[in-house]
């Protein structure tokens, strides 16, 4: 067991100044309001001037966004060392929520396990320190729960705030955020029975509101959704639902989960490059959407049909995942629905899938 | 700690010309590098492009890696067109080789399907090379015409070795050949195997492994005895980049070999 502190709001802030002479800070900051109407926040670089806010949800982008980047070089041709993996700066990452550690759990079983591990990925997990927080409110296409996801962290982060009052409840949840408390003493106070009994109201409040949200909505269920897209396998549903898809990619890179990425050759002196540099090879994040995504040499294509490739997707999260790893690949973040310009929604998705399928049985 | 995407300069020593469209590129490691037969590497032109490919060499030859590639797509066109002792770069090996161990004491069929016979070479050395555990090596090959038959001085040879019985088959014949004439499956009728005690081994064109594949069923073998080859677009060959999944499995980690029994309940394998 971890312990457990409280901390004033602004010596909070305090905490995130200090940490910016050792660390580069990341925050979730609040845009202007999206055509939904609800605030969206985003991450920027926390400098010593900044003042936290505090996200009521998750930001706009993944937690993956700060282990694997869209384009980045992986190795160069040919380097001595066999052991060439730069330590990454030490880095900061505030407003993390319940599902995007869900979530993250899919990329950490990827990189850090199976048959070798990514010593590139590893490394930048080592030197990050994940200080999440409690949902004190929701977004539309928030659906955590229907995965069996509470809207708050009770694991996978190193701290974790529980806004209470004038403060947080700030519970430690790694040896390294007992270091990092060690390190700023001062500014944490032991806790009292009445703040973790307060932190326990608010969290059931915020659950029951979610929970009559949801449940309207009728979703499709975790222990039913692995069946559910194998009889679906030649639904119509597919195909009905990529009419409208752009092939943008968007919900492949804005996922929690999504880790596709593909291998690419960086040359030498390319113009817009500066020049005298190795060949490289690259890592570039893949959409299972795009068409060439499963192309292989020669021009074969099992995914050539839109629809197959949304098939790919959703048998990769809800079958693939449960059969290696025990859990599907969404954590109900809903980034996917907000950002697809075709208006495909991953819950009708699997609402259509469910009376397909109950109509034929 | 390992950098995993990290690739080892090979030089290109030798280009063999096979058929019009196949040649077998001699690449010497500088780092040392091994691998068993039915694994394979991802081999790049650096700073150009990569693509998976199944060695042919002997495995137990530690110096040098043949690779046999026919012209496809990009990647296998410039290295078609490479000239030698220009470095490549070799990552792997990767996936699962052949479980030779499984194959002791059996009748062993190889069928191969035009450049599929390239990691079948491989196979084959290291069925050679401790032909004694096994009771017999049966391979039946087939090529689009007498022209695209690879290996085409080693493959009598082979057929003088105690033990082995090979037998080609073209689509389309020519003046000059003397061997049969058919599709591979014509030629899987009166197999000299028991299959009760056999194994079937499969690699050439998703089409052709389709129908060898039923031929196979036909006669008697079971699915946990036929071993195929899939292929896949791989691009990391490490199980992490997700382009080369086939159902539950990804075909660089948990093959590209797979048996067809774990295959079977798998959708559209051969798309
Ligand atoms: S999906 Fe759940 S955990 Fe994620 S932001 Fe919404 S309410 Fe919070
Ligand atoms: S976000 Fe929507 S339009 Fe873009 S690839 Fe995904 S499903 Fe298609
Ligand atoms: S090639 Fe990347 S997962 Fe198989």
């Amino acid at each position: 067991m971890y312990s457990i502190y409280f901390i004033e709001s602004s010596k909070l802030n305090q905490l995130a100044q200090d940490l910016t002479k050792t660390h580069r800070v990341f925050a979730p900051v609040e845009k202007r309001a999206n055509f939904t109407c609800e605030a969206d926040f985003s991450y920027k670089k926390f400098s010593l001037s900044s003042t936290l806010d505090f996200n009521p949800y998750r930001a706009v982008e993944p937690l993956k966004s700060f282990f694997t980047y869209p384009h980045e070089k992986v190795a160069d041709y040919f380097s001595a060392e066999k052991n060439v993996v730069d330590i990454p700066q030490e880095t900061v990452v505030f407003g993390v929520k319940s599902c995007d550690i869900a979530g993250h759990k899919i990329q950490d079983f990827v990189f850090l396990e199976g048959v070798e591990v990514d010593a590139l990925y590893r490394a930048k997990r080592e030197h990050t320190l994940i200080i999440s927080g409690d949902c004190i409110d929701f977004k539309q296409v928030c659906h955590c729960l229907a995965w069996e996801i509470l809207p708050y962290p009770t694991w996978g982060f190193d701290l974790n705030l529980s806004p209470l009052n004038e403060g947080f409840v700030a519970e430690v949840g790694s040896r390294k955020g007992e270091e990092l408390i060690a390190q700023h003493k001062s500014l944490f106070v032991p806790i009292r029975d009445a703040q973790i009994a307060g932190r326990r109201a608010k969290r059931e409040s915020l659950v029951d509101r979610l929970k009559r949200h949801l449940l309207p909505q009728n979703l499709v269920t975790k222990d039913s959704v692995q069946k559910l897209v194998q009889q679906g396998y030649n639904a119509k549903t597919w195909k009905e639902f990529m009419l409208t898809c752009v092939e943008c990619g968007g919900c492949n890179f804005i996922c929690d989960t999504c880790h596709c990425f593909l291998l690419e050759e960086k040359k030498q002196n390319q113009p817009g490059l500066p020049a005298g540099g190795q060949n490289a090879k690259l890592r570039l994040w893949d959409a299972c959407l795009y068409a060439n995504y499963a192309r292989v040499a020669g021009g074969a294509n099992p995914n050539k049909l839109r629809a197959q490739r949304l098939r790919f997707r959703f048998t990769k999260k809800f079958d693939f995942f449960v059969s290696n790893l025990g859990i599907p690949a969404c954590c109900g973040c809903g980034r996917c629905i907000e950002v697809c310009p075709g208006k495909i929604d991953i819950r009708e998705v699997l609402k259509s899938l469910a009376e397909e399928t109950k109509e034929k049985t | 700690m390992k950098n995993i995407y990290r690739p080892i300069e090979g030089i290109l020593e030798e280009i063999i010309t096979e058929t019009s469209n196949i040649k077998t590129f001699v690449i010497r490691s500088k780092e040392d590098f091994s691998f068993r037969a039915g694994q394979f590497i991802e081999l790049s032109i650096p700073g150009i492009g990569e693509a998976p490919f199944t060695p042919s060499s002997d495995p137990n030859v530690k110096e040098k890696i043949d690779v046999t590639v026919m012209k496809a797509g990009r990647v296998t066109s410039l290295l078609h067109s490479a000239q030698k002792n220009i470095s490549l770069g070799i990552r792997g090996p990767y996936g699962k080789g052949y479980p030779l161990e499984k194959f002791f004491g059996k009748d062993v069929l190889i069928i191969g399907g035009g450049v599929g016979l390239a990691p079948l070479r491989s196979l084959l050395f290291s069925l050679f090379a401790q032909i004694d555990k096994y009771n017999k090596v049966v391979l039946r090959y087939g090529a689009r015409s007498p022209a695209d038959i690879v290996y085409k001085q080693a493959i009598p040879e082979w057929a003088k070795l105690n033990k082995v019985d090979i037998m080609t088959t073209v689509d389309v014949g020519s003046p000059d050949w003397q061997g049969n004439v058919g599709l591979i499956t014509t030629v899987l009728n009166d197999l000299p195997v028991d299959v009760k005690n056999a194994v079937a081994i499969v690699c050439g064109p998703p089409i052709m492994m389709k129908f060898v594949n039923l031929k196979l069923l036909d006669l008697g073998f079971d699915p946990k005895d036929i071993y195929l080859s899939m292929e896949k677009n791989m691009s990391c060959g490490l199980g992490k980049c997700g382009h080369c999944r086939l159902g539950k499995y990804y075909t660089c980690k948990d093959g590209p070999v797979f048996t067809y029994a774990q295959l079977q309940g798998i959708n559209d394998i051969w798309d």
